[in-house]
């Protein structure tokens, strides 16, 4: 499997809800640069996947590292620092604050908290502007996040993972209640960020999907029933009877 | 406005509150609005401290006596066992009990949230309560500690009224000035960020328990200066100070005056202390009054007299 040059692995996670195995022995290793793409019918496991990767539920059974480093039982915040970066599927902003100052937030962790004496440094404000711009959301920076459209707030989520400057982006449904125009429009955005940044993409959408990975792991019943370059697993048989349906089957 | 013109005017309101007693001296009620006007800011010390909880962080104590009585009781026993009154001494005791028992109350209750935050501080606060109320030895018990020294520095004797009322002038101003540079530190946003979204902050990579719990610490520490304060004001420290009265009179401070701005609490603390002291002696149901007045803020204002205000004035600027 090349573990050496995983940035992200987990290996035989299992974690149980009651009596539900809704990860159920699940292997995954995303190389560095590498965008990787997880579907699944609703209830695959895909999201628990991305909370017991960010530590926000912990697994059952198994291991996660982040470039070699088992970080099974570190939590989110230090996950974080790891280089671990997160788009939620229902946005998890800061709605009162203007959108400049949910990335601001982002961007001052870095520098560290522990500064009550300290003033924000100048700087701040242009660095989380041009990250808004690079989101398209250049002329909306003193609006207060709730008062952005759903679309707006899915570009802002965006921002605020990007301007951690993570190794690793995790993206849970990042298209989510968007409209087609939206939908596209925020898929050729993540296509165009640094090759270099990893991905995990858990999305719904096919067009979607084989527009961003490289490599696409299927997740059915908690399990991995196909695994490798996109190409390979649109073929799937297996996989199209189970999730693609007879459409993609037959085109 | 200026930068400088600004500053000027917040200069000129300084000295004016600092030697209140002596441009006031000709007036008929100076020593009166003199007292009044100190327990104002020994409260407003307070409130500004639970502020840092309630509209900051976003944790609302209903246990923040807890830290003021711990600081009224730290001052007044050191006072009275060390048998000195040198304010480094008396006021590191306060300080000092105060963290510490800040501390140890907020490792308990720093992971709940809301309701279950408010009760849990309201019930390790009432624990705190009974161990004043009884034991006696230490605290005095219900007839409470007397006699507690009004601080010396050095050779300098803040006994007299007038001087009593500069030191905790003084002591309001830099606790101000101290919590108005906390609030726009990048500490003081990421308390805002816990409030606003504790999980994002977490996926962001702040330790947010700690955040909490070191805005607890820090909450609490200010409360014990300003027991500390009360206790050398009225020469005496009573199991009130610790108890649920003293925590509600905070959070009604806070929350008639406004939640989240550094004036607020402020002008909390002067309205309820008019009510209590001045109005009680005119009319007799003053703290009736003072109820109703909570309850229409809660009601109809929940951003308080600031809130109130800046909504006015927002509204007349258009």
């Amino acid at each position: 499997m090349g573990e050496g040059a995983a940035l992200i692995e987990i290996r035989d996670l299992v974690r149980t809800f009651g009596g539900v195995r809704a990860l159920d022995g699940v292997s995954i290793a995303v190389a560095a640069g590498e965008r990787r793409a997880v579907i699944g019918p609703n209830g695959a496991g895909k999201t628990t996947l991305i909370n017991v990767i960010t530590g926000e539920i912990p697994p059952t059974a198994g291991v996660v590292r982040i470039a070699g480093e088992d970080v099974t039982m570190l939590r989110p915040w230090q996950r974080a620092r790891k280089g671990l970066a997160r788009m939620y599927q229902r946005n998890e902003l800061f709605p009162p604050l203007a959108a400049r100052d949910n990335v601001a937030l982002a961007l001052a962790v870095k520098a560290g908290p522990y500064r009550p004496l300290e003033r924000v440094p100048s700087t701040q404000p242009r660095a989380a502007d041009a990250l808004l711009e690079r989101v398209g959301l250049a002329g909306r920076e003193g609006i207060p996040a709730r008062e952005l459209s759903h679309g707006e707030r899915r570009q802002l989520e965006l921002a605020v993972a990007l301007a951690q400057a993570p190794r690793v982006l995790l993206l849970d449904e990042p298209t989510a209640g968007m409209s087609p125009a939206e939908t596209a429009r925020i898929t050729e955005l993540i296509a165009s960020l640094d090759r270099g940044l990893t991905m995990l993409i858990v999305e719904h959408d096919m067009d979607v999907v084989f527009r961003l990975a490289d490599r696409i792991a299927v997740l059915h019943e908690g399990r991995v029933i196909a695994d490798g370059p996109a190409a390979d697993v649109r073929g799937d048989v297996r996989v199209n009877e189970v999730y693609l349906g007879k459409a993609v089957a037959t085109a | 406005m200026t930068r400088a013109l600004r500053f000027g005017l917040v200069a000129i309101a300084v000295a004016a509150l600092i030697t209140f007693p002596y441009w006031s001296a000709g007036w008929e009620s100076s020593r009166f609005a003199t007292t009044v006007l100190r327990d104002v800011l020994v409260f407003a010390i307070f409130a500004l401290s639970l502020d840092l909880l309630i509209g900051r962080a976003g944790m609302p104590s209903l246990g923040h006596a807890a830290f003021f009585g711990a600081g009224a009781y730290a001052a007044g026993i050191a006072s009275q066992r060390l048998g000195t009154d040198q304010l480094p001494i008396t006021m590191g005791a306060a300080i000092l009990v105060a963290t510490a028992l800040a501390l140890i109350i907020g490792a308990l209750v720093v992971r709940s949230e809301g309701i279950f935050f408010l009760m849990l501080t309201l019930a390790l606060a009432q624990i705190v309560f009974a161990i004043a109320f009884q034991w006696t030895s230490v605290t005095g018990g219900s007839n409470g500690l007397s006699g507690v020294g009004r601080p010396v520095i050095g050779g300098l004797d803040l006994t007299a009224a007038d001087r009593m009322y500069v030191l905790v002038a003084v002591v309001f101003i830099a606790v101000a000035l101290l919590l108005s540079r906390i609030v726009g530190s990048p500490y003081g946003r990421a308390l805002v960020g816990v409030r606003e979204n504790e999980r994002r902050m977490r996926a962001l990579g702040y330790d947010t328990t700690r955040l909490r719990l070191s805005a607890f610490v820090l909450a609490g520490a200010i409360a014990g200066v300003a027991g500390a304060l009360s206790a050398y004001s009225l020469r005496f420290v009573s199991a009130q100070d610790v108890g649920i009265a003293t925590s509600v009179r905070g959070f009604v401070m806070v929350l008639i005056g406004g939640a989240g701005s550094l004036f607020g609490p402020v002008l909390g603390a002067a309205v309820v202390m008019y009510i209590e002291r001045v109005l009680s002696s005119a009319i007799p149901v003053a703290e009736t009054v003072l109820g109703l007045v909570f309850v229409a803020f809660v009601l109809l204002a929940r951003q308080g007299i600031v809130g109130v205000g800046l909504a006015a004035w927002a509204r007349v600027r258009r």
